[in-house]
């Protein structure tokens, strides 16, 4: 089995016409509703009894709120917890998405660049729109350092500039290259093991056992991975949104 | 985080900034007829940003703000 075949989209069924193309319900559509679904029944039961000593989807909940109003507010001060649903829905999504890419014969929707783009582009402009309307042209000071001599000041907005610009893309391709090279790597090892077995026979298959244990240990590390790379894109949103809440701070 | 994490963070940072350079360049080029300048200004400008935006994700400088 070829390592980039697991990353195929399948269109499952047709949802109309849209300026000219045809437009799928897709295996990568299905997880994302999947994952939105999980979620909604997770919360929407975690937080329908509000009892004092909480059952354990209860606490589930409540751990998943806290944890993340923790890291909105160590980044981007109290005033950022009016982000809290925006970074709320990322993170449970991206979270969700990467676990369930691990289960087997699944599809990974965060291996694929334009999801991540489209998650990255979001916040971006979200940054962007929040601190035009919240500074107005203050907040384009944010591109202008203090104390730089005037000769080489354009250069250095210039320089500013895009560095802001190139915010989405490295927000994006770190989420999504973690994704497709961990899954490759599991892939690749999973195929030592068939091309073992099938060209030495009986030796061949005792000596998968060396690969298939570097899948047991390349699983648990994925898995690591998954949370830790949802909680990365989580606390850059946080950051970025830090700009534009606090460009004077 | 483990070191593949970390590299893959710090090379998309460098990587980032250039791509965004040579886009920048590149339509200007196209919309304004100044090929090649665009792309060679703004290609260079893209790497210095690039590299900007890995020392302050490395830590090597500081965030960006707007007292400094």
């Amino acid at each position: 089995m070829h390592p980039i075949e697991q990353f195929q989209i399948v269109n499952f069924f047709s949802l109309g016409h849209l300026g000219g193309h045809e437009i799928f319900f897709t295996n990568s559509a299905a997880l994302m509703l999947g994952a939105i679904l999980l979620l909604t029944v997770f919360l929407v039961g975690g937080t329908a009894g509000g009892r004092l000593v909480p059952t354990r989807l209860q606490s589930m909940a409540e751990l998943t709120y806290e944890f993340v109003a923790t890291t909105i507010r160590e980044t981007a001060g109290h005033e950022g917890m009016r982000f809290f649903p925006f970074v709320f829905c990322i993170f449970m999504f991206v979270l969700t998405v990467n676990i369930f890419g691990l289960i087997p014969y699944s599809f990974t929707v965060t291996s694929h660049v334009i999801v991540t783009s489209v998650l990255a582009l979001v916040v971006f402009f979200t940054v962007l729109g929040y601190g035009l309307y919240r500074h107005g042209f203050h907040f384009l000071n944010l591109f202008v350092p203090k104390g730089v001599p005037s000769y080489i000041l354009p250069m250095i907005v210039a320089i500013e500039v895009l560095s802001f610009f190139s915010r989405p893309i490295s927000h994006s391709i770190r989420l999504f290259g973690n994704m497709l090279a961990g899954h490759i790597a599991l892939q690749v090892f999973a195929g030592f093991i068939i091309l073992l077995g099938g060209g030495l026979g009986a030796i061949g298959w005792i000596g998968g056992v060396v690969p298939f244990a570097m899948i047991v240990a390349l699983f648990a590390l994925e898995t690591l991975v998954a949370v830790i790379q949802a909680y990365v894109f989580a606390i850059l949103t946080c950051i970025y949104l830090n700009d534009a809440i606090h460009p004077g701070h | 985080m483990s070191g593949f994490a970390r590299g893959f963070q710090l090379s998309s940072e460098l990587v980032g900034g250039v791509v965004v350079g040579a886009g920048i360049g590149w339509g200007l080029d196209h919309w304004l007829g100044t090929s090649p300048w665009g792309l060679i200004v703004f290609v260079l400008l893209g790497f210095a940003a690039g590299v900007l935006n890995l020392m302050r994700a490395a830590g090597v400088v500081r965030q960006r703000n707007l007292n400094d």
